[in-house]
């Protein structure tokens, strides 16, 4: 852990995400022998920081990433988001993801509504603004990820890139505390990634709180003040971002990079 | 646009000399049966002139009133039915999974016919329903239960996405269902739905046991009384037809208006 990290848990400050051992296993070929997709994994997450987490492919960064807002469950260990444990309490489940915000791989916009529907359906019945607010926050929302002359449009009339940035507008409606995004970009074409990476970097310029999945070393370079580096669903390095890439310590990191760098 | 114009007229034209064959065969057979078409008495059991000049409707017109008053509230009811079902059967209770799936197999493996008696002469006379409602209960418990394995089925094929990207937003269950799953479950399910709408139509002359004055039974009667035996079948299976197309154009409408783009 680098020394930066250690000041922040030392100085007192909360953080907004916290883990502790979570373990997520699937039942093996036999009985002593559970297959862990996530193991033993602890983690603090400050207010503001772009954690990025990189790893190959099985190592568990999405089973981690979905247990952060409950999609997945975990079997032991303990997660606090914003103070509230995340537990089989259904009302803490609601209340954590009204604060936590994800994006998708495969967007997974409702393709029975309109962009306006799709940005607006939660804020009107979740948060319980009215019509007038909810117009608002989504003329701001629309213009940030630079979609507002499609609000009438159907996600299948949109670009894949064009349905990611409304997927990400339709999570930001909800004034989250903390973005997760799982492979935003993975599913799209070449040319747009970049419109995408785009409001992500905007949005980290900002100082929202990511946890980001993604395969995407240039983004994790440029945006990300920490990253995670996760296989066989353990974190072997949990570094700032620019010691990570220039001085990774562990051996796995080093053959890692070493094959995607 | 003229070659078009010829492949509908050579189209047409196939088709009435299909249905040509089969009315001249028909015409033969029952020339061979010495049957004495009687068209011109079937009127009077559509519409009827009472002495004094007033038009009312006939037997057969009124059979069909009962015939699509007991339709329509069984169709209401078996969606509602299969609704409730699927979605017991879909939750994480197991008592309701359970009751849900003894419901399933008990209707699905059994005569409607059967359920039917037993509803009439077992259950109606201990709870006092009448003949009418033991019908509409008998075929509601019936489709009801077709109808929740298509519904359930509709659910089961909206991709896992849609419930992961709802609950994210920190929608409840049932607004999840409300807004995202079931929007998009009908429209897939409308076809299916239909076919047991139409089966539920059908399966409704049955109930022409049970002494309901139905399309069925007053065809029936009619026969029995005037012989017309040809005549009122044919009418009354055309009058079932009418239902049923009816019924599919309908659909077939709903769904090109809801069409949102795919």
């Amino acid at each position: 852990m680098s020394s930066n990290i250690k000041n922040k848990i030392k100085s007192g400050k909360k953080p907004i995400i916290s883990v502790r051992g979570i373990n997520r296993k699937f039942p093996g070929n036999d009985k002593n022998n559970d297959i862990f997709a996530v193991k033993n994994v602890s983690v603090d997450i400050f207010q503001g920081e772009v954690v990025v987490v990189i790893g190959p492919s099985g190592a568990g960064k999405s089973t981690f990433l979905r247990c952060l807002n409950g999609l997945e469950i975990f079997d032991s260990g303990e997660i606090i988001i914003d103070g509230i444990p995340l537990n089989h309490h259904h009302k803490n489940l609601l209340e954590i993801r009204k604060e936590v915000g994800m994006v998708f791989q495969s967007f997974n916009l409702f393709p029975h509504m309109t962009v306006r529907k799709n940005v607006s359906l939660a804020v009107r019945r979740v948060r319980k603004l009215s019509v007038s607010e909810c117009e608002n926050i989504m003329t701001d929302l629309l213009q940030k990820v630079d979609i507002e002359d499609k609000v009438d449009s159907f996600p299948s009339q949109l670009s894949g890139g064009q349905q990611q940035r409304v997927a990400i507008a339709r999570a930001l409606a909800m004034n989250p505390r903390v973005m997760l995004f799982d492979e935003a970009t993975s599913a799209l074409d070449p040319e747009m990634i970049s419109e995408v990476l785009n409001v992500m970097k905007n949005l980290a310029q900002e100082g929202m709180t990511m946890v980001v999945v993604t395969h995407e070393m240039g983004f994790a370079r440029e945006v990300a003040s920490r990253i995670l580096f996760m296989d066989n669903g353990e974190i072997v390095e949990d570094r700032e971002a620019e010691s990570f890439f220039n001085n990774p310590v562990e051996d796995r990191t080093k053959a890692f990079l070493s094959k995607i760098l | 646009m003229i070659s078009v114009r010829k492949a509908v007229i050579f189209d047409s034209l196939k088709y009435f000399f299909f249905i040509g064959v089969l009315v001249f065969l028909l015409v033969l057979s029952s020339l061979h049966m010495n049957y004495n078409w009687q068209w011109y008495r079937v009127p009077g059991y559509i519409i009827s002139y009472s002495p004094d000049g007033d038009v009312s409707a006939g037997r057969l017109i009124r059979g069909l009133g009962v015939t699509i008053k007991i339709s329509v509230l069984s169709l209401v009811f078996a969606f509602s039915i299969g609704m409730i079902t699927a979605l017991l059967r879909l939750s994480s209770s197991i008592a309701a999974r359970v009751v849900a799936r003894a419901y399933l197999e008990l209707i699905r493996n059994t005569p409607l016919l059967i359920q039917l008696f037993i509803i009439y002469f077992v259950i109606a006379p201990v709870f006092n329903i009448s003949p009418f409602n033991s019908a509409v209960l008998a075929l509601s418990l019936f489709e009801g239960a077709y109808a929740s394995e298509i519904i359930r089925g509709g659910i089961n094929s909206i991709a896992k996405g849609q419930w992961e990207s709802a609950y994210s937003l920190g929608l409840s269950t049932i607004d999840t269902y409300f807004f995202i799953i079931l929007p998009q479950t009908i429209k897939q399910i409308l076809p299916p739905l239909t076919n047991q709408a139409v089966s539920l139509i059908k399966d409704s002359a049955l109930v022409s046991t049970i002494a309901i004055y139905d399309l069925t039974m007053a065809g029936q009667a009619i026969v029995s009384q005037t012989f017309l035996t040809f005549e009122i079948w044919f009418t009354v299976a055309f009058m079932y037809l009418v239902m049923t197309v009816s019924i599919s154009a309908f659909v077939h409408y709903l769904e090109k208006r809801n069409n949102y783009v795919q």
